[in-house]
């Protein structure tokens, strides 16, 4: 019979971290529910209880409804670039390379940057005139050269490679953690019975990745549907309306003064985020396996 | 035995919980009786966009004075820029208002909600001298203050070097703006500088150019799109004005990545000589010559078509103070007021910042010389109208967010107008104004 006196600490003790936890996190997040249903605005007294009409207006809205198109862009092209290039570096880097701990810290220290300094750096590269253009010029391939912050159907897919640019460092490092703990035993044995490099990759090396593979697809994908910072120091979603993400939206809504839909379409993304998140966490936990 | 460690854990955390929650209560109520204490030094905060802290206002000499004087300590909150308003809604909405803000008249009553949050100043000593109560008032009351009635003028800032090396003299007519346009660019400079990352500086032009035609040719035009009786589509002087400023960028006479280039590379600009033109207000003349006194900038009137009659647009007054209604200490707030409307001080301040004086005892001093052209060429013979800015009740980013889109080429001048028309009209049926 499992007694309590076996576990040193009572339980008690989670006490005081759920009640903070309560205050500053869940009692905001019920009453911005609530609020999401009313028509709280900055000049109003008075809140009123307005049902759905927010949610409606949201997806009647032409921009609100551009702005989940490009927050889906971000978060599928940064899932696939931040996972796929941090894999390949994180194998290339767990290689016996002379220059590995160097190559190491280069990778990783653009995440370690501020987003402000990501976007005081890139808005000259990436101008019409910059040196991304003068480069390809360059190099002969004119037709490369593009208005990358200003074209309004690339702007999004450009915060997107500045982002994965700046963040597939960190993805490499959780990768690299992931490949050190599986032992090398099982290599040597696949080896004597003959596999090559790639049937070692698919048997070994990706079933046993799987925690840091299931780690870094949420990451990445509860991070790009949330993005805000990027798009907001890159581009402030524009130009006109052309990169607004949910995140920059909501700052419109209040810049507005229409905190009720503000509210809203933080509740919908809340949503979004949850329904997306949660099922695929859970199927990718069913598929990880111990070794 | 657990049972009452878990209770006694669960009575510590309640207790620290309320000591915390009485410590917040308390800070208040112990500067309330601060301001009650006959003599007792008194804190006051007032708050203002970090881009303001150079502000008249709050110089701490004047500060230290003050303080001297009636033993109220000033305590500056300088707030970011870019989040100003923000803030300053947040404060009061939840009633955490500084004593006193800094702002803009006009922007108030969009974005702060002047009526419900602002007291109403029109019984301070200081009224019976303003010469201009206009600029401080909105809704029939004085609801702000300053010493200055010099509103921020917007035309088209000029380099006058290049215009006397180049022998071109002040564009009177559309045709003339575009032939001097068309020299300027054949010299090698860029004839007109457009900062566009920046939103709000495509309205320039426009919201001058709309507000001029209201005034010259229909008076009550901002008031019937206000009350929809009319829409921005329907004026086609508007659509107009927009294509003007687009044909500027398509015939070659800007520079060529005016989305990508921002605001605060504009005094470069000028200082490096390499661009003649841009709209834009007064100000920045003021901060190019800070830079280098030797720029002899000047402001002309953008004109929009060949009758040589083009007008100035005057922006409504900005850097007024205000006193929230919620304020902790309203009467010690008031007498900051009262202490910079001493003729004295008033009086510095204005020689300080060569501004209008808006005090009957205050007098102006000597102006610098495009302040002095302004007054001689436009207010004098008045040429000048109000911006559109002025009489806008909303806020106005997505009219600036469309401007953006003209200039991408996903819009023309009249899906920029229908956009905003519709935009404008969800933001007026929200806010509750009649008609919407």
């Amino acid at each position: 019979m499992m007694t309590r006196s076996k576990s040193m600490y009572g339980y008690y003790l989670v006490w005081p971290a759920l009640l903070i936890y309560t205050v500053f996190f869940v009692m905001p997040a019920i009453i911005g529910l609530y609020y999401s249903f009313t028509d709280w605005r900055l000049d109003r007294i008075g809140i009123k209880f307005i049902g759905i009409d927010n949610f409606n207006k949201i997806f009647t809205d032409d921009t609100l409804l551009l702005a989940m198109k490009n927050t889906f862009i971000f978060a599928l092209a940064t899932v696939v670039g931040k996972n796929v290039i941090g894999l390949v570096l994180a194998i290339a880097l767990n290689m016996r390379l002379k220059s590995r701990n160097f190559l190491r810290a280069i990778f990783y220290s653009p995440s370690i940057l501020s987003v402000l300094v990501i976007s005081i750096v890139f808005t000259p590269i990436l101008r019409t005139e910059g040196m991304v253009n003068k480069f390809f010029d360059a190099i002969g391939l004119h037709f490369l050269s593009q208005a990358w912050l200003t074209d309004p159907h690339l702007v999004i897919w450009t915060v997107a490679l500045v982002a994965i640019w700046q963040q597939a460092g960190f993805q490499m490092a959780i990768y690299l953690a992931g490949l050190q703990s599986i032992s090398k035993e099982y290599y040597e044995a696949a080896t004597i019975d003959g596999a090559g490099a790639w049937r070692s990759f698919t048997n070994i090396t990706v079933p046993l990745l799987l925690p840091a593979i299931n780690i870094n697809l949420m990451l990445t994908l509860i991070g790009g549907l949330k993005v805000f910072s990027e798009v907001f120091v890159l581009t402030s979603g524009g130009p006109g309306n052309s990169s607004q993400v949910v995140g920059t939206i909501i700052l419109r809504a209040f810049g507005e003064g229409n905190w009720g839909l503000g509210t809203a379409i933080n509740t919908l993304l809340f949503l979004i985020v949850s329904l997306i998140a949660i099922p695929l966490l859970v199927f990718m936990r069913r598929k990880e396996v111990t070794e | 035995m657990k049972q009452t460690a878990r209770k006694l854990s669960l009575g510590a955390v309640s207790a620290v919980l309320a000591v915390s929650l009485a410590a917040c209560g308390s800070n208040s109520s112990n500067s309330e009786s601060g301001s009650t204490g006959g003599g007792k030094k008194v804190t006051i905060e007032l708050a203002l966009s970090k881009s303001s802290q150079d502000s008249a206002f709050v110089q701490q000499d004047l500060l230290d004075e003050f303080e001297k004087e009636t033993n109220i300590k000033v305590n500056l909150q300088l707030l970011p820029a870019e989040q100003t308003s923000t803030v300053l809604q947040t404060k009061l909405a939840v009633n955490e208002t500084p004593d006193i803000l800094q702002y803009n008249l006009a922007s108030a009553t969009t974005d702060l909600n002047l009526e419900r949050n602002f007291e109403i100043l029109d019984d301070q000593p200081w009224v019976s001298r303003l010469l201009n109560k206009d600029v401080l008032s909105a809704y029939g009351h004085v609801y702000s203050f300053h010493v200055s009635q010099d509103t921020g003028m917007q035309g088209v800032v000029y380099n006058k070097d290049i215009f006397k090396e180049l022998g071109l003299e002040v564009p009177k007519t559309y045709d003339e703006f575009l032939a001097a346009c068309e020299k300027i660019k054949a010299a090698g400079y860029t004839p007109i500088f457009m900062p566009f990352k920046d939103n709000w500086a495509a309205n320039v032009m426009p919201g001058a150019s709309f507000g001029e035609y209201a005034a010259k040719s229909e008076p009550t035009l901002f008031d019937d799109l206000n009350a929809n009786k009319k829409k921005w589509t329907d004026i086609q002087a508007f659509q107009t004005i927009l294509d003007q400023q687009y044909d500027l960028y398509k015939k070659g006479y800007t520079n060529t990545d005016v989305l990508s280039d921002s605001y605060d590379m504009a005094a470069g600009k000028f200082l490096n000589k390499e661009v003649a033109m841009m709209f834009m207000g007064d100000w920045l003349i003021e901060s190019v010559q800070q830079q280098d006194a030797n720029m002899n900038l000047g402001l002309f009137a953008y004109p929009t078509d060949n009758s040589g009659d083009a007008y100035l647009g005057a922006s409504p007054l900005g850097g007024q103070l205000f006193i929230p209604k919620k304020a902790k200490h309203i009467e010690e707030a008031k007498k900051f007021l009262d202490f910079i409307a001493t003729k004295e001080v008033a009086q510095k301040i204005v020689n300080n910042q060569s501004y209008v004086s808006n005090f009957s005892d205050v007098t102006t001093p000597e102006l610098p010389a495009y302040k002095q052209e302004i007054l001689d060429n436009y207010i004098t013979p008045k040429k000048v109208a109000m911006t559109m800015d002025a009489y806008m009740l909303v806020d106005r980013s997505e009219l600036y967010r469309s401007l953006q889109d003209e200039f991408t080429g996903s819009k023309t001048s009249q899906q920029v107008l229908q956009t905003w028309n519709d935009k404008f009209a969800e933001l007026m049926k929200d806010k509750g104004e009649a008609g919407f």
